[in-house]
């Protein structure tokens, strides 16, 4: 392991160092937040994996969240399987179901790729709610679902322990040889397949990845609302929520998104008590555009810039 | 490069420890409420005014419980299941509210019924009237022995509704078949369920077609063709979104077929304008008190404040969750009065299921809003509806009100009851064209 890296570890410490600290001194509604920001890094990075890196942009991230989410709240709520089994089905089920739906996707490119997957999250959207509605709940879903813990405390360290594990093993993936080629696809697609790479195999790894990822934050997330609806998981806004995160954080870097999702939950929770209504989105949406503008690879890299000049002026 | 990430993850957590200061300031010792819901629908909007008029009352009187002042705070949902459980959790762990009332829809509400049984937080629906809510209830009362409705439940309006089917749809109008057109929501879907379980066979009417709609249709001529071709009796319309734009078209198009449901956007005196004066014809089931509702003197005084306070600020007229929340207001601090506040919360269920506000008209039960008790057996479907309103669904209505009436649109922009008898101030009728 070279030495960037090991420092780079370091930060990842300090930063899992602060944020279980962080209970200590801040409130329990702070604490609410920041378990949705959890939620959003979870599914901003899985997005990551596989769009981010690839360049393969997928609209149908809510499908997958939508399959883990599903899978488990049906297991546990209707059949009374455990939640320790539940959740392992509910991303196998992901894994399995998405990759099926995903392969012949991987064979198309650009908006046809992003369209075909919107296709699948809609597909998924119209059966929750006509096949087997007894079972799905149908348009209200499900309400009463187990949760793992209660009370924003215990949520809290659970949700950010899973984000840190996942964070830190992306991060640490996409830094290895596949990671690289993963992002080669993305810069010129046919000169990785020249080198003798296995292009859709590379794909394939990279949606498997991001399916796996997206299944964990799904089933957590539902056993924390205690809830699931259609219209909670396969709307527009909802996927938009997690481009956005993604994006403002900086796509491809992993860290970006975890940075884009906190920036993002704690920008609308802050502006709560001041503008409560549709205010605060109109609000949002123009500091994520300032931001955009002024940095389109997002305050990563924004971040990552200053740091630079930091550097330099002390030099 | 330490020392960097350390300058960065303290901005970070400056970030953060702003988060978490109090909120903004309020007046010492103050009783919180907070509203939960829409803050742009008509609906949610008549929720929170019902719920200012019902505030300005109880501090104008010399506060509650012990002279304190009430403080309403609000959280929106935007109709969002996933963003109704945030304010659920802003509500009660940023702004420590006593009492919650909410103006939210059936998803939105069952998202954060699960926080409501974690708090414990005493909880007012006046909007949804899903009786998968009041069944939890029934079925895990200590759970959920904290939430209370005040709009009865669907099954009860349904079960009214079936009245109306068999005495005015199939033998005044001598109506035999259904077309029925179902906006994609969970509300609607509901609703179907019920027609298809309870309407339709009780009231000898067969549904030739069920077609589902998107929310966003703007273009309803092929809707409309599909469903005339059909020749039904009537169309059965089930619209809470964007209601106007069906029910517009319907006369526009003058659709061949007489059309009855539920249209939420005709419960509104904006009905009229919203449809470009094109509302003649519609009829509509309603929760009470609705247009063309005759107030009794308590509920027209509620009104003319309302009219007062809030001008011609759309609704001019407030839908029936606005009542519900005045009234369901006054209950729940009655309620605290007598339990010497919201906590203990088993002390204040127990006085909010003894509260009774009776509301005569003369001299014959008009409106009620009391709550159905744990283990009370509503007669006439043989079920508990613990903590939903106490409705009453056999004539006459001496034990409630109805848990609906049917109000009915007439082509010079007027409205009236047209169901039940006792309640009735007009007549059901087709649209013009038609007759």
């Amino acid at each position: 392991m070279d030495k960037t890296t090991l420092k780079l570890l370091g930060g990842w410490l300090l930063f899992g160092v602060i944020m279980c600290l962080l209970p200590l001194v801040v409130s329990t509604g702070t604490l609410r937040i920041l378990i949705f920001a959890h939620f959003l890094a979870i599914f901003a990075m899985s997005w990551d994996i596989l769009s981010g890196r690839t360049g393969y942009i997928s609209f149908g991230h809510p499908f997958l969240i939508g399959i883990a989410g599903y899978t488990t709240a049906i297991l546990s709520f209707r059949y009374g399987v455990p939640i320790y089994f539940s959740i392992p089905a509910a991303v196998a089920a992901t894994m399995v179901g998405g990759t099926l739906f995903f392969v012949p996707a991987l064979r198309i490119r650009g908006t046809y790729f992003a369209l075909v997957t919107l296709a699948f999250m809609e597909i998924l959207y119209q059966m929750t709610k006509v096949v087997a509605p007894k079972v799905t709940g149908g348009t209200r879903g499900i309400s009463g679902i187990e949760t793992i813990v209660t009370g924003a405390v215990p949520n809290y360290y659970l949700t950010f322990a899973a984000m840190f594990v996942i964070g830190l093993l992306l991060w640490l993936l996409v830094r290895t040889r596949i990671g690289i080629a993963l992002s080669a696809i993305q810069m010129d697609e046919e000169a990785v397949k020249s080198a003798g790479l296995n292009t859709t195999k590379l794909k394939l790894f990279a949606f498997m990845v991001s399916a796996a990822v997206a299944g964990i934050g799904g089933a957590f997330y539902v056993h924390y609302l205690g809830s699931i609806a259609p219209r909670g998981i396969f709307e527009i806004n909802f996927l938009f929520t997690i481009l956005i995160a993604a994006l403002i954080g900086g796509a491809g870097t992993i860290v970006g998104p975890i940075i884009g999702a906190y920036f993002l939950t704690m920008l609308l929770e802050f502006l709560r008590p001041v503008l409560p209504g549709m205010e605060r989105y109109f609000l949002y949406g123009i500091v994520a555009l300032v931001v955009y503008v002024y940095q389109p690879n997002g305050i990563h890299s924004l971040l990552a810039s200053a740091r630079r000049h930091l550097s330099v002026g002390k030099s | 490069m330490l020392r960097n990430i350390l300058a960065g993850l303290a901005v970070a957590m400056v970030a953060i420890w702003s988060l978490s200061a109090p909120p903004p300031a309020s007046a010492a010792d103050t009783v919180k409420v907070g509203y939960i819901g829409s803050f742009d629908t008509d609906t949610g909007k008549s929720t929170i005014r019902g719920t200012e008029i019902a505030i300005e009352e109880l501090n104008a009187a010399g506060g509650v419980l012990g002279g304190r002042m009430i403080e309403l705070v609000k959280a929106d949902t935007r109709e969002d299941v996933a963003e109704g459980i945030r304010a659920y959790e802003y509500l009660n762990e940023v702004e420590n509210v006593d009492f919650i009332i909410s103006g939210s829809i059936d998803d939105v509400s069952l998202g954060w019924l699960e926080r409501m049984a974690e708090y414990r937080t005493p909880t007012l629906d006046t909007w949804t009237s899903f009786i998968g809510i009041i069944d939890k209830v029934v079925e895990d009362y200590d759970k959920y022995k904290m939430y209370f409705m005040n709009v009865a439940c669907d099954f009860a309006l349904a079960m009214l509704y079936v009245d109306f089917g068999k005495d005015v749809l199939a033998k005044d109008m001598g109506w035999k078949t259904v077309v029925v057109m179902q906006e994609d929501t969970a509300f609607a879907g509901g609703v179907y369920e019920l027609i298809e379980q309870v309407l339709a066979p009780e009231a000898n009417i067969k549904i030739l077609e069920h077609i589902v709609y998107d929310i966003n249709t703007v273009d309803f001529a092929p809707i409309y063709n599909k469903a005339a071709a059909s020749k039904p009796d009537f169309i059965y319309l089930i619209s809470s979104v964007r209601s106007q734009v069906p029910a517009s078209q319907y006369v526009k198009l003058e659709v061949p077929v007489p059309m009855t449901g539920i249209n939420v956007a005709a419960l509104g005196k904006e009905f009229w304008t919203d449809s470009g004066g094109l509302g003649g014809g519609i009829s509509t089931l309603s929760p009470i008190p609705s247009l063309g509702f005759e107030l009794d003197e308590r509920s027209a005084d509620f009104y003319a404040r309302y009219q007062a306070k809030y001008g011609d600020a759309r609704p001019i007229f407030p839908h029936f969750n606005g009542f519900n929340a005045y009234y369901g207001m006054l209950n729940a601090f009655a309620a605290a009065e007598r339990a010497g506040g919201f906590a203990p919360l088993d002390k204040w269920v127990e006085e909010m299921e003894n509260e009774d506000i009776v509301i005569e008209k003369d001299g014959e039960m008009w409106l009620r809003y009391a709550f159905w008790k744990p283990g009370e057996i509503e007669p006439r479907t043989n079920r508990e509806y613990t903590h939903n309103i106490k409705f009453d669904i056999q004539p006459p209505y001496d034990q409630g009100a109805p848990s609906m009436v049917v109000i009915q649109w007439y082509s010079d922009g007027s409205t009236s009851v047209v169901y039940p008898p006792k309640y009735a101030n007009g007549k059901f009728e087709v649209p013009d064209w038609l007759k």
